[in-house]
């Protein structure tokens, strides 16, 4: 009998984010403790998807943090609650957590307008302290891009990420660091660092097709496992965040 | 035999997952749809997802109405209501897209449609190629129809794409043809 052919492309253990197409995108999920920068400009699913990813996570009965940096936790509630899927007592059981980072800044006494490196140390350690005590094992970050206003320096920038990114990773804990970038902006984050220190980047974007506007989904990077590099199109539904690849048909100018 | 019947009694015969083009005479209209939703799905234990790009779904509704057929099982995905304009009120049945020409949404909202009805098999209707092909390239809605019929196949659903006779040309019988596993002429006997 001729030995069987292995075609899987990597044997590293995923982590299944519970999005159907963005699973089968990747191969089976995010290669776990990758740190993912989910990119693009504002009202493209961004914070939904990430939100999804913790939700399915603590279906699993994963424990799952949602760092928010731009609003405040309550309002953020009620974007999830009409998920088909979602369930209160996720949040009752502290499977779903949820921390607002301006009271980390205020308990860190970081509530200032730049960090030093000492500081980004600091808030380092805060946030794997968080996970550690709380065995973590989905984190978001929502948006790295309002960290990073207080950092200032690409330095500062690059050396956060790096050891966030490597903190998290030794902890087994699969992050995913949102960022913000303008419309028309060429680069898949703001500063230009995070992009080239992230293990893999979701970037989500705004298509206009003949007047059309469709939300887009492209994984441009994703260390760890091979992964489709086409674009697709969401829908934002009860039932999750749902992927269609981008139809192409010879009309799609620079799409 | 009438063509409700007819056409009822010719689905009955395919194999689940199959994809069939259904060339209609727009006389025939009305009697099709009704075999198709009252007749074929009935007794096949479907749930039926509409795709219209032709009249907007109000009028099916109100059509169905005046048949007496059970609205239960039938969702519809209405592509044409907003760009004619013509939303008077929202049916709880009835998801809108902005445009047909908007056909990656068409495909997200029957996938979204398939799973909010996963305990039962479906039957998608798209109604119809002809009014798709006066917003869509001939490229793009092929691409379009082999997507929506594999997907559709996978998930063991019945697709019925119904072809005006009145409007038949080369380009969509050959794009038909590629897709589907057969044809059927609705007519009476």
């Amino acid at each position: 009998m001729a030995p069987k052919v292995n075609l899987s492309t990597s044997t590293r253990e995923r982590c299944v984010t519970g999005i159907e197409g963005l699973d089968n995108a990747l191969d089976g999920g995010i290669p776990r403790g990758n740190t993912i920068l989910v990119t693009g400009s504002c009202g493209t699913g961004k914070t939904t998807l990430s939100l999804e990813f913790l939700v399915h996570g603590a279906l699993d009965g994963e424990t799952c943090l949602f760092v928010s940096v731009t609003e405040s936790s309550s309002k953020l509630l009620n974007n999830i609650i009409p998920y088909d899927f979602f369930e209160e007592s996720l949040i009752k059981k502290g499977k779903l957590i949820f921390v607002d980072m301006p009271v980390v800044y205020e308990r860190l006494g970081l509530d200032k307008l730049e960090f030093t490196l000492e500081e980004v140390d600091v808030l380092v350690r805060a946030i794997a302290d968080i996970v550690k005590e709380m065995d973590v094992k989905r984190l978001v970050i929502d948006s790295i891009t309002s960290v990073c206003y207080r950092l200032r320096t690409q330095e500062k920038i690059r050396d956060f990420i790096l050891k966030i990114g490597a903190t998290l990773s030794s902890l087994g804990c699969t992050s995913m660091l949102v960022s913000e970038i303008s419309p028309a902006e060429e680069r898949y984050s703001l500063f230009g660092v995070e992009e080239a220190i992230a293990d893999g980047i979701i970037f989500m974007g705004n298509l206009e097709r003949r007047g059309d506007l469709l939300r887009t989904l492209q994984i441009v990077k994703m260390r760890g496992t091979q992964h489709s590099r086409t674009k697709y199109v969401l829908d934002l539904t009860s039932a999750g965040v749902l992927l269609v690849p981008l139809l192409k048909g010879g009309s799609v100018a620079g799409g | 035999m009438s063509v409700t019947t007819n056409v009822s009694d010719k689905l009955l015969t395919l194999p689940e997952s199959s994809a069939v083009a259904l060339q209609i005479r727009a006389e025939h209209y009305f009697d099709v749809i009704r075999g198709i939703l009252d007749n074929f799905a009935i007794k096949k234990e479907l749930d039926s997802i509409y795709i219209t790009s032709t009249i907007p779904s109000q009028s099916i509704i109100n059509a169905l109405q005046v048949l007496e057929v059970d609205m239960s099982n039938i969702y519809f995905v209405d592509c044409i209501s907003q760009i004619m304009m013509s939303m008077s009120s929202k049916h709880e049945h009835t998801i809108y897209v902005e445009s047909p020409t908007m056909l990656e949404n068409l495909m997200l909202k029957v996938e979204y449609l398939t799973k909010r009805t996963e305990e039962r098999n479906d039957i998608v209707i798209l109604d119809s190629i002809n009014s798709l092909a006066i917003h869509n390239n001939t490229k793009i809605l092929s691409e379009f129809l082999h997507l929506l019929v594999n997907n559709l196949r996978a998930k063991k659903a019945y697709t019925v794409i119904f072809s005006m006779e009145e409007y038949r040309s080369e380009d969509i019988s050959n794009m038909l043809n590629i897709v589907v596993d057969e044809t059927i002429i609705a007519a009476g006997e």
